[in-house]
């Protein structure tokens, strides 16, 4: 086996008095998708800072495709694709003027460069686009040109910090087969999302960050194994109070809990659960235990904050 | 299934000297789309001042400046005055914008370049857009006659040296204000009041109370004076030692320059 491309050896870094990142420990497999997951502060965004040599770490050590992504930040981001939160573009440009700007960056230019601009913009499905001010694309549009932004420089690794919030659902399923895609042909992707659903699509293992430590870290099947029990029954907990009285009432239940205005109640056995939808009248069904699940019980309320 | 292929060509590691012009390129790209909208203020205002005041006013004044006549006394303090306002209205707001609303920095740092990178691409472009001016409006002011020595051609190094001076003050100012609208501070109480001390509208010995030694030690003095040498010849300049003055503005544009480029360096997060 190759060497891995990320690893993270007690990661710290600092801001002031709070440590955004405390003593991350962390392996990421060449070819894999790794998604971090966390909610709103716990240093998922940091993380991915210190692996892309954006801010340094204050302790530990990080190592990327076998290089120190501070002190070798140059020749570390020559190899990496970095998409962002917030799309910075040049405004004043269109589509082209964009990526050819970027490609000076890496210093690449010439019929070569332009070759492979057209093939990723027809490789995100924006062949056409080319001469479209950047005004003139849609929020899906956009984030698609980020990506094969990030591509231009053929990177090792990609790092993605929430790719497909607040995308509609075509969109989102064009990112992620274009991001399968990568993958099948061994590039690395580092996702950072706290969209559940994104996660069990695209990562091969996920790292739960809580409060810039990393409490668990697996496959998503082998997560939900471990956290939780099997099977959810999730339902209004303000309106039905009653009924989440009466059930935290009963012994023998693996756990009732209320995270926001909804209930969950966990059990390994499904009939169980499916009963109490009968006896309480509930206006739900039970359904299989997710990774939204595994992040609630473990990262708590701070989802709420 | 596409033809593109990942992962396999040799990453590009691009050089220092690639990085730092890759940042000017870009400004370059952004800047020459828009030009006229660019730099028609950025031309016209010193020209206004020039005619209003150098060409208008001046008529009235029978004194010869420094032994001429007062329009052409006062046209190279205007040229120094354009690369003066060019660097440093782009080393603030310019690079403000930049940083904070654009986010053009965020993006590049995703790239191969460092802060420093950035910063030293960004300040060249400052110092090209003080020689560009420079050159423009030392055209129109050549047309105008004001102009009267051959190394009158220098005028876009002098430009790109003072508006290096400037870039660097400016990268200090920028960062360490709070807020957009702190940049008025500097601009209306350092850079005017220097400007109008420095000798662009009189000699600098004609400030009462033997001011004129602050003039001496602030960089626009020396400005003024580089200007006055090569656009009038030593014959019409305000002090003996004026061969210094270029000396000086070079020696303290690369020093006030590299201090600016620190600064911003530590200012992005």
């Amino acid at each position: 086996m190759s060497a891995p491309a990320i690893t993270g050896n007690a990661v710290v870094k600092q801001f002031g008095e709070t440590r955004a990142v405390d003593g991350v420990s962390l392996r990421i497999e060449r070819g894999i998708c790794y998604a971090l997951l966390g909610p709103n502060g716990a240093g998922k965004s940091t993380l991915s800072k210190v692996i892309g040599g954006r801010i340094p770490a204050d302790g530990g050590n990080v190592d990327v495709l076998g290089l120190d992504p501070w002190r070798q930040q140059v020749e570390v981001k020559s190899r990496l694709g970095v998409v962002l939160q917030d799309d910075a573009f040049d405004e004043e440009l269109d589509v082209i003027g964009n990526l050819e700007i970027y490609g000076v960056f890496y210093w690449l230019r010439g019929s070569a460069f332009h070759e492979k601009v057209r093939a990723l913009l027809k490789f995100m499905e924006l062949d056409g686009r080319e001469r479209m001010n950047i005004q003139e694309l849609s929020g899906g549009m956009r984030r698609r040109l980020m990506i094969a932004r990030a591509l231009l420089n053929d990177p090792r690794v990609l790092l993605l910090d929430e790719p497909t919030t607040g995308l509609d659902p075509q969109v989102r399923h064009t990112i992620w087969a274009a991001l399968r895609k990568l993958k099948a042909q061994g590039l690395t992707i580092l996702l950072t999302t706290h969209y559940m659903e994104e996660a069990a699509q695209l990562a091969e293992r996920v790292g739960i960050l809580h409060k810039g430590k990393l409490i668990a870290e697996d496959s998503p099947q082998n997560l939900i194994e471990k956290h939780v029990p099997r099977w959810v029954l999730e339902f209004d907990a303000i309106g039905r109070a009653d009924a989440l009285q009466a059930i935290r009432a009963l012994p023998r239940l693996s756990a009732a809990e209320q995270h926001g205005d909804r209930a969950f109640v966990y059990d390994n056995d499904h009939d169980r659960l499916a009963e109490l939808v009968t006896m309480h009248k509930l206006d739900t069904h039970v359904r299989r235990a997710s990774l939204e699940d595994v992040f609630l019980k473990l990262t708590g309320r701070s989802l709420n904050e | 299934m596409t033809a593109i292929e990942f992962g396999k060509s040799e990453p590009r590691v691009p050089t220092l000297t690639q990085r730092v012009l890759s940042v000017w390129y870009r400004h370059y790209r952004v800047y020459f789309k828009n030009f006229f909208a660019n730099a028609t203020p950025a031309v016209l205002e010193p020209l206004f001042f020039q005619f209003a005041i150098g060409f208008g006013i001046g008529r009235y004044l029978e004194k010869e400046f420094n032994g001429l006549p007062y329009a052409e006394f006062m046209a190279p303090g205007i040229l120094g005055m354009t690369a003066l306002y060019t660097a440093s209205f782009e080393a603030t707001h310019a690079t403000y914008v930049r940083m904070q609303y654009q986010k053009t920095y965020d993006a590049m740092l995703s790239t191969p370049l460092t802060r420093r990178d950035i910063f030293m691409g960004e300040i060249l472009w400052c110092a090209t857009k003080g020689l560009m001016y420079a050159a423009i409006v030392g055209v129109v002011l050549a047309l105008f006659g004001t102009i009267s020595s051959p190394f009158g051609l220098l005028i876009p190094v002098a430009g790109f040296f003072t508006a290096l001076a400037f870039a660097g003050l400016s990268f200090w100012v920028t960062s360490v204000v709070k807020n957009i609208n702190q940049f008025q501070y500097y601009f209306t109480a350092f850079l005017t009041p220097l400007v109008y001390v420095s000798g662009l509208m009189f000699p600098v010995q004609e400030l009462p109370w033997g001011l004129d030694w602050i003039a001496y030690v602030l960089p626009m003095f020396h400005v003024v004076e580089t200007f006055r040498l090569i656009v009038s010849g030593p014959a019409h300049t305000s002090v003996e030692w004026v061969w210094a003055c270029p000396l000086i503005l070079v020696v303290t544009s690369v020093l006030l320059g590299a201090w600016g480029v620190r600064c911003m360096e530590r200012r992005i997060k």
